[in-house]
């Protein structure tokens, strides 16, 4: 497809893409600056990432690029910014949207129209462009969601709906396009996949690309320049292997590197500035180090689950589950399932989108009843005990926790249940959650105005508070920065005092391979392994077939040949610098659950 | 684009409010529709409607918009989505809902005041029922020569209308309205705001169009129930001209949507009117301006 | 009180929004729904209007009959059907009893008869328009005959955030019922269970309010950087939305038919009386 997208600007020829020239932006209602003296250029036709720690300005900067601020939100603005070589306080935001696409972090919301083609063509409408219907066909086709046209957005997955925000923006075909953390409301592999249409974009039309990013991996993978933000100040601007190699700067605003990087930084004797920052770049500079002896693990036993364990806690007995859809149909999402969960188990359930691992979930908490065969929990048999009665003994802590956010303050929050239920020593109970989840200093607060990581924790301590038998979580590490999620892993083991088994629904190898015991694949609504981790990451042919996305350091480590994969880079640095120094010469060594 | 006067809404803020308001009783509309009601006998005990969530609103925010977009709401999500449109008949519950939130909201001064809460959302409801109730047997009142043609039947109307009116302000008026929305504006207050970049509203808040608006209303609404009314008498002598002999006093019997068709038609056409009139004066972005008072 | 047992025990709410779903959005294929909403407004105003002041039962029988075919034309969603076919039979039924009670004998039954007749035709009307027609068409047609795009704009989004509103919903209320206490007796005729439901009900709109505000801040602002309000002060905007309706062949057709039709019916009218 030919390029359409310059023709405008090149007779003009500005000489960048957006310049920010020392801009002051203070909200109405607020005394502190979000952005202080920001200066920054970006150049046409470059792939640039912005990052920075929580509040550090990085959406308000992306805001002035479209002329949000200063036109919409109205602030106390100095300084002056220009799009294309147009001042944006001259332009309305109208005019500059033409220039500048946006996909906002909440993607879904900024979705208007009832169906795809209609939600394409919504833009250029508004402008009153004649060709409305060609520019939005060929933005669904750059997204490749040209087969899904007179869908309803409804039907769409999160990556399909993501993709078709950026449609909606692509179809002004602006020259710059902005996307505010593609990754963080999206599981890994349809996030990659946003990234390859970005990549794409960039490559064979031109764009200018702008994300805002906390992911490093990503960065390193597709992105060229990093542009990073402290306190509403433009710290520096670099290319990519140089940005992510500035540890320090990273560190200190907690965001962390690839783990590569940081593998490669725990092992080099001294500092230097040209670690890798990509699984191929490690690839290489590890075997540049270290010529590993191919050692071939042997293939560890399936170890079956203990059919005769006295404890179990649940039981799944040809349990299938049916949904009806808007079509009539029946759509299976469980297929004959027959599983046993014991008592203490720690259990990760994997699988990419729609393997079935919610829907697991809810047949175990009751929210839905099996179409066929039986699920027992607690020798209580779902389909004939309320979710009330059920809910005693299986708490369910949901994906978002603000869905699980019906009170105003954290402390009525936890307490809600057991003052409802009439549980003894309520009060007690309250405070020893708050102390364990390091929530007192939170207590009084709302829980929807808390950071994402702080509402995780009360989403547990409200799960946690009954003192359930069972707990499931539904990806309790989605959309957390790297700083919380490990938190969040503390929390996890905080979490095992206070209940019996756990079951965690994740996409988030790195937690499945600290925490735990037990990993059960789906896929297509059928349970394809069942195992300990080492066992499921050993098997490539499984992982890529249950579309598994691996960390960093579990690619390194088998590539590498080290088995079994290493969860963390400290880790993988350590059996690393223990295999040079020639302690651990065998690749079947044993791999400690936390680090 | 920007204003600096400290309590003018942007159009963007009027037009979050709006939005909000309409979804969330427009969904709420969707429950009471499908709720059963409990007959016993000929009283009916229904939720006739959740007007908690548009006294909220219409108290917390603007009232204007709030008003309208709630209004909005229940015809797209518990009209049109549900296919019970009952067309024109719809407007003049569009109407009377919208005037009665707004002045609900428009009572309160300061909302942490539980005894203004209150009497707001009381007003409010009584407010909507009577002006319905009103219209219906004043119809009937206008109708009855023929209409004593169906012996009992007028009773019937009053008792009806009676009831439902009773039922509707005791019931769904204490229930569904005066409790939520004071368990519901006290809590909200402050918190609600600042996720819509408004700041709370205070004893001394003043809406933009205070001045304008209030007298506009009341003018605007009897205007309109004038015209509906004299409609409606011309219609008893003109109109029966061979096959269009106004078949008024059988349809005068039943509850209040059926029965203002004729009416609704009127004022169907005296607001399209208007809103052209007002599209071509300003064709304004941004806040939903489709209510022939503002 | 079957119908309050039946509330509780069949019908969920993922049961409630898949109807719902299915009435907002499953009509694409109804062979009606291809008609220029124009039209079908225009039709639909006509129907809406007119019975009120017909008084011949064969008028109205006819009318009658004839909506019940472009109601089943329009593939309706029996869930529909049914709510309208109870709210009829109660409003109508009760009016009869009552005014028996002040003197009326079976006599009111008859005109009480014509009543219910012009209620279907009009609620059949109404039917067939607004749910056999997609949401889209619908606001394109009203859009054309002059009302306010925020309408036309509230409509579609209307369509569009249902879902989604649902899905909040039923999280909200899980939420609750998974921390909460339902009635251990369910009451005579279940009311205790009806009201814990009811207060649910209620009570999960303080949340629903608060994540609501939210998520209309984004959309809203979502909206300016797509042009929306640019595009409601422009004329051409508004133009290039309509200039995909054409009166067609079958428009013509279908309204001339409905015309003929009931030119029909008043003749015959007025040969037999």
């Amino acid at each position: 497809m030919p390029d359409t997208n310059r023709k405008a600007t090149q007779s003009e020829a500005p000489l960048y893409a957006i310049e920010v020239a020392d801009v002051t932006f203070t909200y109405p209602g607020s005394d502190q600056p979000v952005l202080n003296h920001a200066s920054l250029t970006i150049e046409h036709g470059t792939f640039t990432a912005i990052i920075g720690g929580n509040g550090s300005g990085k959406s308000t900067l992306c805001k002035l690029f479209n002329g949000l601020i200063p036109h919409y939100y109205s602030g106390d603005f100095e300084g002056e910014v220009r799009v294309q070589g147009m001042s944006t306080l001259q332009k309305n935001v109208a005019v500059l949207s033409k220039h500048v696409g946006y996909v906002y972090q909440d993607f879904d919301n900024q979705l208007v129209r009832p169906t795809v083609l209609d939600e394409a063509c919504f833009a250029p409408l508004n402008y009153g462009l004649g060709d409305y219907r060609q520019r939005a066909l060929r933005a669904l086709e750059l997204c490749g969601l040209s087969h899904l046209q007179h869908r309803y957005i409804w039907e769409l997955s999160g990556g399909q709906k993501h993709l078709l925000a950026l449609a909606g923006a692509l179809s002004l075909e602006p020259e710059i396009l902005i996307v505010d953390e593609p990754v963080s409301q999206l599981d890994p592999s349809h996030a990659r996949q946003v990234y390859e249409v970005l990549r794409q974009l960039h490559q064979a039309h031109g764009k200018t690309i702008i994300v805002i990013e906390h992911h490093t991996e990503f960065i390193a993978d597709y992105c060229q320049e990093v542009c990073l933000l402290e306190q509403g100040r433009v710290l520096w601007k670099r290319p990519v292997a140089a940005a992510l190699n500035s540890l320090e700067d990273l560190e200190r605003l907690g965001i962390q590197p690839p783990e590569v990087t940081q593998a490669a930084a725990l092992l080099a004797t001294q500092p230097q500035n040209g670690y890798p920052i990509t699984t191929e770049e490690g690839i290489r500079y590890f075997t540049e180090l270290w010529q590993p002896s191919q050692g071939h693990s042997e293939d560890s036993q399936q170890v079956q689950a203990d059919d005769n364990n006295p404890n179990t806690f649940i039981h799944f007995n040809g349990a299938s589950l049916n949904y009806r859809t808007i079509r009539k149909a029946e759509q299976t999402v469980l297929h004959d399932i027959h599983l046993r969960i014991h008592e203490g188990e720690r259990i990760a359930l994997v699988g990419n989108n729609g393997a079935g691992k919610s829907s697991l979930m809810k047949l175990i908490a009751g929210i839905a009843k099996p179409s066929k065969g039986t699920v027992t929990v607690l020798e209580q048999e779902t389909s004939k005990v309320s979710i009330e009665q059920l809910s005693r003994d299986v708490a369910f802590v949901f994906q978002n926790p603000e869905d699980m956010f019906i009170e105003d303050s954290v402390q009525k929050e936890i307490s809600y249940c057991l003052k409802r239920r009439g549980y003894p020593e309520a009060d007690a109970t309250l405070q020893r959650m708050l102390q364990s989840f390091r929530l007192e200093a939170l207590q009084e607060r709302d829980a929807r105005l808390l950071s994402g990581g702080q509402q995780r924790r009360v989403s547990l301590a409200i799960g946690a508070a009954i003192r359930p038998a069972i707990m499931l979580l539904d990806e309790p590490t989605a959309n957390l920065d790297l700083a919380t999620r490990e938190e969040l892993l503390s929390t996890l083991e905080e979490l095992g005092h206070h209940v019996r088994t756990v079951m965690i629904a994740t996409h988030d190898m790195q937690l499945v391979h600290r925490w735990a015991t037990r990993v059960i694949v789906m896929h297509q609504g059928r349970i394809l392994a069942d195992g300990t981790a080492e066992e499921v990451f050993a098997s490539a042919e499984l992982v890529y077939h249950a579309g598994l996305a691996l960390t960093q350091s579990m690619q390194l480590s088998l590539a590498l040949g080290l088995h079994p994969a290493c969860g963390s880079p400290a880790e993988l640095a350590r059996r690393l610098g223990h295999t040079f120094t020639g302690k651990e010469p065998l690749s079947h060594g044993a791999c400690p659950q936390l680090v | 684009m920007s204003s600096k006067t400290l309590y003018t809404l942007t159009s963007s803020q009027k037009m979050m409010i709006f939005v909000l308001s309409m979804s969330l009783y427009g969904l709420s509309n969707m429950f009471t529709e499908l709720i059963p009601s409990f007959q016993l006998g000929p009283i009916e005990l229904s939720v006739e409607y959740f007007a908690f969530i548009p006294l909220t609103l219409c108290i917390l925010f603007h009232p204007l918009y709030a008003a309208v977009g709630a209004a909005l709401g229940e015809v797209i999500f518990g009209e049109l989505m549900l296919g019970q449109f009952g067309g024109l008949g719809e407007l003049e519950k569009f109407l009377t809902f919208s005037f009665a939130m707004y002045v609900a909201g428009r009572l309160v001064r300061n909302p942490q005041n539980r005894m203004q809460v209150g009497i707001a959302a009381m007003t409010g409801v009584i407010i909507h029922q009577l002006c319905s109730t009103l219209v219906d047997i004043g119809k009937v009142w206008i109708g009855v020569e023929e209409f004593e043609a169906v012996p009992g039947l007028a009773e019937s109307v009053v008792l009806v209308e009676g009831v439902s009116f009773l039922n509707d302000v005791l019931f769904s008026g204490i229930l569904f309205a005066l409790l939520p929305t004071l368990y519901l504006v006290p809590r909200l207050y402050g918190k609600i705001e600042p996720l819509l970049g408004i700041k709370p509203r205070v004893s001394t808040t003043r809406y933009e169009a205070a001045g304008i608006i209030s007298p506009k209303l009341v003018i605007t609404g009897i205007v309109l129930a004038l015209v509906a009314f004299g409609a409606e008498s011309l219609s008893e002598t003109d109109w029966n001209i061979g096959e269009w002999d106004s078949g008024f006093a059988d349809r005068f019997g039943i509850g209040a949507i059926w029965l203002s068709l004729g009416i609704a038609a009127v004022i169907a056409v005296v607001t399209l009117l208007v809103l052209r009139a007002r599209k071509n004066r300003n064709a304004q972005s941004g806040n939903v301006e489709n209510s022939p008072y503002a | 009180m079957e119908l309050v047992r039946n509330w509780f025990n069949k019908i969920s709410l993922d049961r409630i929004q898949l109807e719902l779903m299915n009435t907002a959005y499953g009509s694409g294929h109804a062979s009606l729904s291809r008609l220029d909403p124009r039209g079908m407004l225009i039709w639909y105003l006509f129907f809406a209007v007119v019975p009120w002041f017909i008084n011949s039962y064969l008028v109205l029988a006819g009318m009658c009959l004839f909506m019940i075919a472009t109601t089943w034309l329009s593939r309706v969603s029996p869930f529909i059907i049914l709510v309208l076919c109870l709210g009829l039979i109660g409003q109508v039924g009760w009016l009869f009893i009552i005014s028996l009670f002040f003197g009326g004998d079976i006599s009111s039954a008859l005109p009480l008869l014509k009543l219910t007749m012009k209620l279907s035709v009009v609620s059949l009307a109404s039917i067939t328009v607004f749910s056999g027609m997609d949401p889209e068409k619908i606001s394109d047609g009203l859009l054309a005959l002059g009302v306010p795009a925020a309408f036309s704009f509230s409509l579609s989004y209307g369509y569009r955030i249902l879902p989604v509103l649902f899905e909040e919903f039923r999280n909200v209320l899980l939420s609750y019922r998974l921390r909460g206490k339902a009635p251990e007796h369910h009451g005579v005729l279940y009311w205790r269970l009806g009201v814990y439901y009811l207060k649910l009900l209620v009570y999960a709109f303080f949340p629903l309010m608060l994540a609501t505000a939210k998520r209309s801040r984004t959309t809203v602002e979502a909206l300016e950087t797509r042009g929306f309000s640019y595009g409601m002060r422009n004329p051409a905007a508004k133009k290039l939305k309509l200039a995909h309706l054409k009166l067609q062949r079958h428009d013509f057709l279908f309204l001339g038919g409905s015309a003929l039709y009931v030119a029909l019916l008043f003749w015959l009218n007025q040969g037999v009386f």
